[in-house]
């Protein structure tokens, strides 16, 4: 996505979108969030309205305060996460000819109460904190080695050298797929995070790759059960009834997408954020148990997910007309930034006094993995500190981004003195 | 000193969980397990840490004289 990319066509307004709330913002390629994306969100935070409907790819709402966003997070009636109604996609799936290729669904991230528990419940306890604890010696082992890998260069590139490769790595290793797979589930996630956005076909076809490379692993442990995440799903139960090949695939379809370039940015702006202030480095050195409070701090300063919602109904939302089916994006990176919540939200305070951020979004959608991204990130960062020295941004190749529904790093490029 | 939760309200964040295990305790799905918790002489302050630190805002800490704070 480089500068040179055009914003989407706007699209007519429709006629209950007034004056007021209309903003013309293009989260995919607007050239000032493409070129520092949280000082845009601040500048939307400052000019644009806390609720405003932008004409730009197909039309939808950015919800951007802080207010918004915890309401409409918890209001699942209104604000579906079922971008196209679970009953459409059925009746679409069902009239496909009988040998057409599974198509993998990711439940539950786009299903509403009450089925959306039925398919959560059964992995809650996989990735509950206490069973996520029982991971951080090998994901420390990790993230050592490619921390080290890189160490005699005195340069890197981050994100490709670490930030990718561990959370490949670790959701091998979760999931019991051959290490063999690395360089496959690598190839994926590039392919992933190049996908230009509403290119449906390409995106179901992504998805059954990712399916298709794990298909022989899963038979395999069905009859032949370990020690991992596999296994396990195949034990389970959804709603009384047991798992089955297709619903194990849609649980392992729904962890890539969700659990693998998310990470990965994470620790992109976090460590970009420390390459930037030596001073924070030296703090978390002196005193590494404040690198728990910086993670969450970081979460919250550089929030980089945007969850996609249809309008369930007419509704008047923070005084403002939206009609059913209208799209809105939970813009989570506004809320953490929001002033209101959060005085001098621009600046990393280890200390806020336990203030909670919602970069993990709120309500019955919490990120499921969120008690893993935190490890990973908690993690990495002691691991970098601990083996790197001083580390800063390459004054000659600056970091680079992408938009959409996920703030990405790019490139970032660092150096220190060997 | 009490602290409340409406537990039906809880996501799953485990914050609380984070700031103090003893007086947050856990499910096996990582989800809170209780609804009202004593809390015992000293640890008031954890209490109120771990209020402060749910997402959801559903975890209320009752004094001594019966009034939430």
């Amino acid at each position: 996505m480089s500068e040179a990319a055009s914003l989407s066509k706007a699209v007519p307004t429709p006629d209950h979108i007034t004056d007021a709330v209309f903003y013309d913002f293009d989260m995919f390629f607007d050239p000032a969030y493409l070129a520092d994306p949280h000082k845009r969100v601040q500048d939307l935070l400052d000019n644009a309205p806390p609720v405003f409907w932008t004409p730009r790819n197909g039309g939808h709402w950015m919800l951007v305060s802080h207010a918004a966003n915890f309401e409409a997070a918890r209001d699942t009636e209104t604000f579906s996460s079922e971008v196209i109604p679970h009953a459409q996609i059925e009746a679409i799936l069902a009239q496909l000819p009988p040998d057409t290729p599974p198509i993998p669904r990711a439940y539950p991230i786009n299903l509403d109460p009450p089925l959306h528990a039925k398919y959560r419940q059964p992995v809650q306890g996989v990735f509950s904190p206490k069973a996520i604890n029982l991971l951080k010696e090998s994901i420390r082992k990790l993230a050592g080695e490619l921390i080290d890998a890189v160490l005699d260069q005195g340069k890197c590139e981050f994100m490709s050298t670490v930030a990718q490769p561990l959370p490949v790595q670790v959701f091998l290793k979760l999931l019991g797929l051959p290490v063999e797979k690395f360089q496959t589930y690598s190839a994926l996630v590039k392919a992933h995070l190049s996908a230009t956005a509403g290119d449906a076909g390409s995106a179901i076809a992504r998805m059954q790759d990712v399916a298709l490379a794990m298909r022989d692993t899963i038979i395999a442990r069905r009859d032949d059960p370990r020690d991992d995440l596999i296994s396990l799903l195949w034990t389970v139960k959804i709603d009384g009834q047991p798992t089955t090949q297709q619903d194990i695939e849609n649980y392992g379809v729904l962890m890539f997408i969700a659990g693998l370039d998310t990470v990965m940015q994470g620790m992109g702006h976090g460590v970009r954020h420390m390459a930037m202030h030596p001073e924070l480095q030296s703090e978390l050195r002196a005193n590494p148990a404040l690198i728990a409070d910086a993670t969450e701090e970081l979460l919250r300063r550089y929030t980089f997910t945007v969850p996609p919602r249809r309008l369930n109904k007419d509704v008047v939302f923070e005084g403002v007309q939206m009609k059913k089916d209208d799209r809105a994006m939970l813009f989570l990176p506004g809320a953490d930034l929001d002033p209101k919540e959060f005085p001098d939200a621009d600046r990393v305070e280890l200390n806020r006094g336990g203030k909670p951020h919602i970069a993990f979004n709120a309500g019955p959608h919490r990120c499921l993995g969120s008690h893993l991204a935190r490890v990973e990130l908690n993690i990495l960062y002691e691991e970098v500190l601990a083996r790197m020295p001083q580390f800063r941004l390459d004054p000659e190749r600056p970091a680079t981004f992408s938009g959409g529904h996920i703030i990405g790093v790019q490139e970032l490029h660092l150096v220190w003195d060997k | 000193m009490k602290i409340r939760i409406n537990k039906a309200a809880c996501v799953g964040n485990a914050r609380c969980w984070a700031v103090s295990e003893a007086l947050f305790p856990l499910d096996d799905d990582g989800y809170i397990e209780v609804e009202e918790v004593d809390v015992p002489a000293g640890m008031e302050a954890l209490a109120r840490r771990g209020a402060r630190a749910c997402p959801e805002r559903v975890i209320e800490i009752i004094d001594e004289d019966g009034d939430p704070k």
